[in-house]
């Protein structure tokens, strides 16, 4: 393989990682827009292990990726007695605190970043992303995975059916955050390199707008979504200056067009087997 | 005064959300395109009052067609669709700007003097950054005044309370809504108008901080409310200078998101919200 | 109180603003049984199921749930208590298809983390879906299965709300309105399906209803409310002929009930 497809494969897979984090907040009907805060937290802490001590870097990892979760937890668990739109203001608030704090933080490199000495390849990193995406599809086929899409619809019908909505909401919220400190931890380990500038409100947006893009009907949605915009930016690589600008109007024009994202839930059952009767797709809303 | 540009920010994102309850996040673009517009016509030597003019007819026209995009035609499309939507917003117009004018810095000609400045004992007042501040605290003044006593503020409260009964009470939401864009798209290109005749630096990505900023101060004020928005405005420019103060420059992001975060936990209603406003959105 | 009832309302008001919505009502509804709940319209029937599942806490009085004092626990938790309910304007999950919606419906006969980690949805001989499976053959919704819900039939739909309730195996169903834009075959379908699934197994209803005929076909007791208050109880022909009942609905005109809830 050239080194050039690696490199792509290697963006692609730890995009889908940071896309399943974000997409399962939003399944639940909560917005995190503080992604990328909870991917440095993993990055940092993955990397601070493997340069620190003896740990396995695939163990790093997954430690980066709880101690990104605590922190979404001990946020969540406040922030969620109110309702929608407060949670996405103090994910973007946290996603902020943590970059700030990153940049001050002198043991991890402050501004001029930080140097990780273990290195992980192609394999590992595509390891990490399809056990996300199994694991991630499993959940949903799970009564955990309908609680949420019923959350996501519904909240006083859900409560009123006995469930916890907090508790999913939190439970989406946490998973979802361990997930993007996974890909954090991933990045680190794979660039050698980290620094907190490129943990930005950018990069939180970017991912929400591959999962919206995408649909988040679907556990397909996501995937999609992300590979079309890993692979768009190589497509309009003679342009670099308009790319951006490109990037913004497709979303915003496909958005308009096709508020339900890309993906809906109807072919994708269709695609298991599960679906017989199924003409609604096109009639499909995020609501 | 720092505050009084966020607390501008900040109003242009409280109306958005306490009528339409729409967080718009396009809003640091078009305080972006305030700035730029201004000194991208004092450059080519434009008189600066009607490169003032002109950037906030650009800022109110491109509300209006983020209006379109995230707002007429997505409206049954769930709470989310159009707050990513004006994100990506955000990115389009400030890369549209990198690649008409740049990424790098700019500087402002100095349009005033230093005879513009004031010198009261060791403090020095520039009369440009005052005049700023009493046309912000005028705009405000009027604002509140057409959302409490005419028929146009009814009607925005009306929609603010529910956009079903707002149409059959007979108000014409798709008229208003606009409006609404439009107001708070003047709102953010005058901050940044003021901001580039102040501090005399402009670049594509001056929006992001301070409508961050913006946004803390909204939610600091409580959202929805005006006069809150600029109170809040207030209390994180203060924040900012006591933190650098006290921390070093290094920690005012640091002191700023904290409090934003400390308040949503502890009373996300804002300081000086109700609460009502957000109970059902 | 009384341990004899399945739900017992005692002096129970609510307001809103100002506006008095509940005022002062008391009434109880037996095990086993269908007692209707009708009044002109704004007469507060939602708001007391809102009150009685816990939508809105209520402002004075108790409610108890098989004796038990349910006033102050929260709106999650009463669905253990055993009622379940519809919803007059359909609520189901648009993102849901109809067996995910039924087994919505399970939740809270479901327990912990385990119950909740079964990939129920990819293993076909699951227990609970082969029971939603059931109960959704017993309505005659078997073809609908994995369609979406938005695409189907409001008939169906409102089935399918009311096989979601039962899935919840509850003691006292509430139900708002389950005939409002049925046509007469529907109407009798569904008649006959809570006959069979709720009559004869024991589970008490309790019915807000403006189809006099419906009402008076399930129904063996009926209470009438007018402005959140009490205006009459009794047998179906008790009501239908009390002169404070037609005062409510018809001013002191004498024209038939039936008529006016026909349109």
């Amino acid at each position: 393989m050239s080194a050039y497809a690696e490199g792509i494969l290697v963006l692609l897979a730890i995009n889908i990682v940071f896309a399943y984090g974000a997409f399962l907040p939003v399944a639940a009907g909560q917005l995190n827009l503080g992604v990328a805060g909870f991917a440095a937290i993993g990055g940092y802490v993955s990397a601070f292990l493997t340069n620190n001590t003896m740990v396995p870097a695939f163990v790093a990892i997954l430690i980066g990726g709880v101690a990104a979760g605590s922190v979404a937890l001990i946020v969540a668990v406040p922030v969620l007695r109110t309702r929608g739109i407060y949670l996405a203001l103090a994910t973007f608030a946290l996603g902020e605190i943590v970059r700030a704090t990153i940049l001050n933080l002198e043991i991890v490199g402050g501004a001029a970043g930080y140097p990780v000495a273990k290195f992980i390849g192609l394999p590992m990193v595509a390891a990490f992303a399809l056990t996300v995406v199994a694991l991630v599809s499993l959940l949903f086929a799970t009564r955990f995975g309908i609680a949420m899409t019923a959350v996501h619809d519904d909240e006083r019908v859900a409560d009123l059916m006995g469930l916890n909505v907090r508790a999913y909401q939190i439970a989406a919220f946490t998973l979802g955050s361990i997930i993007a400190g996974i890909g954090g931890g991933l990045y680190a380990h794979h660039y050698n390199y980290i620094e907190a500038q490129y943990f930005n409100v950018s990069l939180s947006i970017s991912i929400v707008l591959y999962v919206l893009f995408g649909g988040t009907q679907s556990v397909a949605g996501p995937l999609v979504g992300t590979i079309v915009f890993t692979l768009l930016p190589e497509v309009l690589r003679g342009s670099a200056e308009w790319r951006y600008v490109i990037f913004a109007a497709v979303v915003i024009v496909s958005m308009a067009l096709r508020p339900q994202g890309l993906v809906t839930a109807a072919p994708w059952r269709r695609l298991l087997g599960l679906s017989h009767s199924d003409d609604s797709d096109g009639r499909e809303r995020l609501a | 005064m720092l505050g009084s540009i966020y607390a501008m920010v900040g109003v242009a994102m409280t109306l958005s959300i306490g009528i339409l309850r729409f967080l718009n996040f396009s809003i640091p673009a078009l305080f972006m395109i305030g700035g730029m517009v201004t000194w991208a016509l004092v450059r080519v030597g434009v008189p600066w009052p009607l490169a003032v003019i002109v950037a906030l007819a650009a800022g109110a026209a491109a509300a209006l067609v983020v209006e379109v995009f995230t707002w007429r035609w997505m409206r049954n499309a769930g709470p989310y669709l159009p707050l990513v939507s004006s994100m990506a917003f955000l990115i389009l117009f400030e890369h549209l700007a990198v690649v008409y004018w740049g990424s790098e810095l700019n500087t402002m000609p100095r349009l005033f003097g230093t005879r513009a400045d004031w010198h009261v004992g060791n403090l020095i007042v520039s009369i440009p950054q005052l005049a700023g501040f009493a046309i912000s605290v005028a705009m405000v003044a009027v604002l509140s005044f057409l959302l409490k006593a005419t028929r146009l503020g009814r009607a925005l409260r009306t929609i603010a309370e529910d956009s079903e009964t707002a149409r059959l009470l007979g108000v014409n939401v798709s008229h208003v809504v606009p409006l609404v864009f439009v107001i708070s798209g003047v709102f953010a290109a005058l901050a940044g108008v003021l901001f580039a005749l102040n501090y005399r630096q402009v670049d594509p990505f001056m929006g992001e901080g301070i409508g961050l900023k913006g946004i803390s101060a909204m939610v600091v004020g409580g959202m929805g409310n005006v006069w809150g928005a600029i109170a809040g405005g207030m209390i994180i420019g203060l924040a900012e200078v006591l933190s650098i103060n006290s921390f070093g420059a290094d920690f005012v992001d640091i002191a700023v998101y904290g409090l934003l975060l400390f308040i949503l936990i502890v009373r996300p209603t804002g300081l000086f919200g109700s609460g009502e406003t957000m109970e059902r959105a | 109180m009384s341990g004899s009832s399945i739900l017992e309302l005692d002096n129970v008001s609510k307001h809103f603003g100002g506006l008095s919505v509940v005022d002062n009502l008391s009434f109880s509804v037996p095990p086993n049984s269908c007692t209707g709940l009708i009044g002109p319209n704004g007469a507060g029937k939602t708001t007391v199921f809102n009150l009685i599942t816990g939508v809105h806490p209520t402002d004075a009085g108790h409610i108890f749930l098989d004796g038990k004092d349910v006033s102050d626990l929260p709106s999650r938790q009463r669905i253990r208590h055993g009622i379940a309910r519809n919803f007059q304007n359909i609520r189901l999950m648009p993102h849901l298809t109809t067996i995910e919606n039924v087994m919505v419906g399970q939740h809270c006969r479901n327990d912990g983390l385990f119950g909740n980690l079964q990939p129920l949805n990819i293993l076909p001989g699951n227990r609970w879906r082969k029971e939603a499976r059931e109960a959704l053959a017993n309505a005659g919704l078997e073809h609908y299965e994995h369609a979406a819900v938005r695409s189907l039939p409001y008939g169906v739909q409102k089935r399918i709300e009311l096989v979601r309730a039962l899935v919840a195996q509850p003691r006292l169903l509430l139900l708002d309105e389950p005939a409002a834009g049925l046509n007469s075959a529907e109407t009798g379908a569904l008649s006959d399906l809570l006959k069979t699934r709720c009559i004869a197994r024991g589970v008490a209803m309790l019915v807000v209803e403006h189809d006099m005929q419906f009402v008076g076909e399930l129904c063996d007791r009926v209470i009438v409310l007018n402005f959140g208050r009490k205006i009459a109880e009794g047998t179906p022909n008790d009501v239908r002929n009390d002169a404070a009942v037609r005062e409510a609905y018809f001013g002191s005109d004498d024209s038939g009930m039936e008529t006016d809830h026909a349109s």
